[in-house]
């Protein structure tokens, strides 16, 4: 950024539909986690953070609250009588940010420092950005994925490609 | 060169200059007409505390009136306008408001009160018409307004020298620096008084500033500082009314900074003399700036008047450019200034009481030379009073001043956010021309204080307006024998016309307090706060008081600390109020059928699918009997929805719900409502029991994020222990409801199975999507509302549509849902259900859960909420006319209202006129005959209180 002039490389693409599922614990969280590690191979990714392996990726947004991402076979025998398995798929729009001026592009009506690097691969973080609650997550050093909700979603992607074409 | 407009008239600038730069390059020294008395005024200053010279930039509705010339870098085709005056501003019409001056003193206005109230009726249209500077545009503002957010260590505002060092030292120290400079250029009063740094320096340490991940901002004002050290920033990306070039005109930045470095530098203050607002008047250290960075000498014989030593320096700079210095008159005795003069005429005790010109320039100074009278010829007076710290963003941080004695000035002292002051802004001391001015190190890595540095000059004088002088800086020693400027033509407040008789005026009339005496004068208002006259106003008003200025007491600085556009506020999307609008999952096939489009809070939806020729209300009409004599299909995505699973699903939906929840079988849903804690409605909606432990709630559209909030709040601080999952699935599933005498059939046809009976709900399939079957009816008829997940219910809506069609029907909008509603007497969130009606008074006391245990149980308990005279629901007859929707009702016009009318509609097939209304004691009045009045409408109608329900009153129509 040099005086006035701000450049945003980003590439805006919303991604097609796909299966999302709120995955909430209420109790025993030690015990679900053991059952989930031995059922799918990875442990529970910890708060503001993903993980995942074999086309699932949890990400935790929430105490008691990850997004489910992917196949949900086998989530309920995981969670038994201590949680609950509930599909969200159609109010979240997915649209990845590529480039690397996507963090950038974040700060842009947004209140959340995305530019810090420790918000990194594999980190995540619910946030409102232009008044839209929002939930991010770091794909990659050059990618992030904003989950929105389905109703802001036209408009939202209008607000990021404007910015780009003003920046 | 760069070519631009004043007033019509061609004018060149160079690259890098103000508004006012090119002007007064131009020869051009009348600028503008006076708020109050249309006078000629010119330019003052050379930064964003000039007073006069407002003029407006742009064109159409991308002008910006009130802008302060001092504040535009003139670019290619800039269209500038004087403002204020009538026919032109040579010959303004509007000046003969001066004659009477004498009948407009400080607070005229509030005396116009007096007297007959009619009188104030022509009072207010003709001060209307007077008063004012620039006007707004009418046109619509093309431009776009980004908002951005910005993190960082160390916020350093202001970039002279001491802010740049700041952030040159922070940044190399590793921290994340933004450098936050109001002008297009870095470098602050090193710019005009480089001390042999020069613009060489201040590049190189932008450069380094920038080496080590600083950020840099120009053409960025630090305009409000905010809790937590959140400080937002004002950015011009484009200039006043220049055509962005890639749409966004500025930019307004939310800074959340781990510590705040302000570097804002002084404000040099004006003197009080007779006509001190005559365009040739300026701040010495505004015409340095003209001179040294603009190369624009602004007079050709120029009068110095100063208590300070650094008007010396302007009159260095004013020689050296081929001006001559006519006199030096210096408020303090000798051998004040006497080093410094350098064989200019200097005049010791010695200060300005008129000028004199004519054709609006300057032509004669009158002072007074230790008690004799003197006349000067000059075309210019620089005047400096002493510099007021610009302390703003301090104040606004919650800091406390303390007032410097020495510096006759208020400077920053404590503050319980982590905000530093240096440079000048924390010692004015140091803002003349010391060439030490900048060098102490801020103390970043220690957080050590940093303002304790002392320059090396000769203070100002106090800052009385005693009798022995007219000037801000009288001398103390003077005697009798001295003159005495007009104090009615000695202007403090020059933006809004304020002078020292007017303080006086004030003063005499009892008002006492800073705070009432700001309000009376108009003192410190508009555009420029008092950037330059509180200190002189204080200072008078401690002298009335025979106070000392900080005993005098001092008004507040509030953001912003310069103008912003409302646009900046609002955002990128300005034109729609500053909201997204929240689309439909079936948007594009809704738009497909050209419907009217109403907005509901932030959604948009159907209001009416008009065909060929209809409007509104023959739309409206057709579907809502289409619903009654067929079947009719409508979108209902929009209401809230919550899945609530888990063994203590029923306790919470128990405690959210007052009606009773836990003996629903699974498969069977129930209309329901939710009270607040003090017993009063706030919403309503229907509870399903999908399974053993899940069960999905809605509730309003318009209720949606409260009952979100309320969800929350039962599961995360009430009952934490509970074991229970509440997911809000609103935009998860889009809803189709299909209402009427076919909508069974529909539904058969679709599913290929028996829909569920009333208050039932079933899983099925509908064009292979699954889709949940809840049969519930907000119509009045058989209805059905048909649940696919958002994504696949386009596949839905066209396969109901068809077979709706196949049976005679059509889709229908929120105005039709609203006839049908009203027609049944089913009470709607916002209109019925207003957060002031108790279950009683909604006619819904007799479906409480009588075991109690909900949230509102207590409160219902209240007496008052039984009490007589409470506003109660009841329905309107009309006896002739359409009832006027939100009208007062009362026995006669013109008597106390008892109750106002919620909704108006008309029976659907027979097509009069009937209202839902809440009437006081209305339960018991059914049969009175009341009128139904609205003034705002003109409107009025005879109505009888009837039962609030229209239509099938047994509910036979959508039970099985």
């Amino acid at each position: 950024m040099k005086g006035r002039a701000i450049v945003i490389d980003v590439i805006i693409t919303p991604l097609p539909a796909a299966p999302l599922h709120a995955f909430e614990i209420w109790s025993n969280l030690q015990a679900v986690a053991a059952r989930f590690k031995a059922a799918k191979g990875f442990p529970l990714p910890a708060m503001g953070q993903s993980a995942g392996h074999d086309g699932l990726t949890l990400i935790r947004f929430e105490p008691t609250v990850w997004l489910v991402e992917g196949d949900p076979e086998g989530l309920e025998a995981v969670l038994d009588e201590n949680g609950a398995l509930t599909a969200v798929g159609g109010g979240i729009v997915r649209v990845r940010l590529s480039g690397p001026g996507w963090r950038r592009l974040l700060m842009e009506g947004g209140v959340f420092d995305a530019e810090n690097p420790a918000f990194a691969p594999g980190y995540a973080a619910s946030t409102v950005i232009d008044h839209v609650n929002i939930r991010l997550h770091v794909e990659s050093a050059d990618a992030c994925i904003a989950y929105v909700p389905t109703s802001y979603a036209h408009d939202m992607l209008h607000f990021w490609n404007a910015a780009l074409s003003a920046a | 060169m760069i070519n631009f407009t004043f007033d019509g008239t061609h004018y060149e600038a160079r690259e890098g200059d103000t508004l006012a730069a090119a002007l007064l390059r131009n020869g051009v020294g009348l600028v503008g007409r006076s708020f109050k008395y249309h006078r000629p005024r010119g330019i003052m200053a050379a930064g964003v505390e000039e007073p006069n010279a407002l003029v407006t930039v742009g064109e159409g509705g991308r002008a910006e009136p009130n802008t302060r010339a001092t504040d535009v870098i003139v670019y290619d085709g800039l269209v500038a306008r004087s403002q204020n005056r009538w026919p032109s501003l040579g010959f303004d019409v509007g000046a003969v408001i001066g004659l009477f001056s004498k009948a407009l003193p400080a607070g005229f206005y509030y005396k116009t009160f007096f007297g007959p109230a009619k009188l104030w009726l022509v009072y207010e249209w003709l001060i209307r018409r007077a008063a004012g500077l620039g006007n707004a545009p009418t046109e619509a503002d093309p431009d776009r307004y980004s908002q951005r957010a910005g993190f960082c260590d160390v916020l350093v505002i202001g970039a002279g020298r001491s802010g740049l060092n700041a952030a040159l030292e922070a940044a190399e120290a590793g921290q994340r620096v933004i450098l936050v400079e109001q002008d297009h250029v870095l470098g602050g009063k090193l710019l005009r008084d480089d001390h042999d740094l020069g613009e060489d320096w201040i590049a190189k340490t932008t450069e380094r500033i920038r080496a080590a991940g600083g950020v840099v901002l120009t053409r960025t004002t630090g305009s409000g500082y905010w809790e937590h050290d959140l400080v937002t920033l004002t950015q011009r990306v484009a200039e006043p009314g220049q055509v962005p070039e890639n749409g966004t005109a500025q930019r307004l930045w939310h800074v959340r900074a781990g510590r705040v470095i302000l570097a804002t530098g002084c404000i040099e203050r004006p003197i009080a003399f007779a006509h001190n607002d005559r365009p040739g008047v300026m701040l010495s250290g505004a015409v340095r700036t003209y001179v040294r960075r603009y190369g624009v000498v602004p007079g050709k014989r120029v009068v110095i008047a100063t208590n300070n030593d650094d008007a010396y320096a302007t009159a260095d700079a004013l020689r050296d450019a081929g001006a001559e210095v006519v006199a030096i008159l210096d408020a303090r005795p000798a051998p004040a200034g006497a080093e410094l003069a350098r064989g200019l005429p200097l005049f010791n005790q010695a200060v300005p009481l008129s000028v004199k010109g004519a054709r609006h320039t300057l032509r004669s100074v009158e002072a007074d030379v230790a008690g004799q009278p003197q006349r000067f010829d000059a075309d210019l007076i620089a005047v400096s009073g002493g510099f007021t710290p610009v302390v703003h963003l301090h104040m606004q941080a919650g800091g406390t001043l303390d007032f410097d004695a020495e510096a006759q000035a208020f400077v920053a002292a404590n503050s319980r956010q982590n905000v530093t002051t240096i440079g000048s802004a924390a010692n004015p001391l140091r803002y003349t021309s010391s060439p030490l001015a900048g060098e102490e190190r801020v103390g970043l890595a220690t957080q050590e204080p940093s303002n304790s540095w002392r320059g090396e000059t000769t203070p100002p004088l106090p800052l009385r307006l005693g009798d022995t002088s007219p000037s801000l800086a009288p001398s103390p020693a003077r005697g009798e024998g001295h003159r005495r400027p007009n104090p009615k033509k000695s202007f403090i407040d020059f933006q809004n016309d304020v002078t020292l008789a007017d303080i006086d005026l004030a003063w005499a009339e009892g008002y006492r307090s800073v705070e009432h005496l700001k309000r009376y004068t108009t003192l410190g208002m508009a555009t420029d706060q008092g950037k330059t006259s509180n200190m002189a106003a204080l200072a008078r008003l401690a002298e009335q008081q025979g106070v000392t200025i900080p005993d005098a007491g001092l008004t507040t600085f509030r953001p912003p600390y310069t103008p912003v556009t409302m646009g900046l506020l609002a955002g990128r999307n300005h034109r729609d109020a500053g909201a997204h609008l929240r689309r439909l999952a079936l948007w594009d096939v809704h738009q497909a059928a050209k419907p009217i489009w109403q907005s509901a809070g932030y959604w948009m939806r159907p209001r009416a699918y008009p065909r060929a020729g209809e409007d509104l209300g023959t739309a409206a009409r057709r579907e809502a009997q289409s619903v009654r004599s067929a079947v009719g299909m409508t979108d209902v995505s929009t209401l809230a929805k919550f899945e609530v699973s888990g063994p203590d699903a029923a306790r919470l939906l128990e405690m959210i719900c007052a009606t009773s929840v836990a003996k629903l079988a699974v498969g069977r849903g129930r209309y329901t409502f939710m009270l607040r804690e003090d017993g009063l409605v706030c919403d309503d909606g229907t509870v399903w029991r999908l399974g053993e432990n899940r069960y999905l709630l809605t509730s309003s559209t318009g209720g949606a994020d409260r009952m979100a909030t309320m969800l929350s709040f039962v599961r995360q601080v009430l009952h934490p222990e509970l074991r229970v999952s509440v997911v809000n699935v609103q935009e998860h599933y889009a809803g189709i409801a299909v209402a009427g005498p076919k909508a069974k059939a529909v539904l058969e046809a679709l599913t290929g199975e028996e829909p569920p009976r009333h208050m039932s709900v079933a899983p099925a399939q509908i064009a292979n999507v699954p889709v949940l079957l809840l049969a519930a009816s907000y119509s009045g008829e058989r209805a059905f509302e048909v649940y696919a997940e958002a994504t696949q219910a386009e596949a839905v809506w066209e396969a109901c549509a068809g077979e709706v069609a196949a049976q005679g029907g059509c889709t229908y909008g929120l105005e039709t849902m609203e006839i049908l509603r009203i027609e049944k007497g089913h009470v709607v969130v916002g209109g019925e259900v207003d957060g002031r009606c108790s279950p009683q008074d909604l006619g819904l006391a007799g479906m409480l859960n009588k075991a109690g245990g909900y949230i509102g149980a207590a409160g219902l308990t209240r007496p008052a909420l039984s009490a007589p005279g409470r506003l109660q629901l009841v329905g309107l007859e009309s006896l002739g006319g359409p009832i006027p929707e939100g009208s007062m009702l009362m026995a006669a016009k013109g008597l106390e209202a008892q109750g106002h009318v919620t909704a108006a509609a008309y029976r659907v097939m027979e097509g009069t006129p009937i209202a839902l209304a809440l009437l006081k004691d209305g339960a018991k009045r059914h049969g009175d005959e009341l009128t139904a009045s609205s003034q705002t409408r003109g409107q009025h109608a005879r109505v009888r209180v009837v039962a609030p329900h229209f239509y099938d009153h047994e509910g036979a129509r959508y039970r099985d």
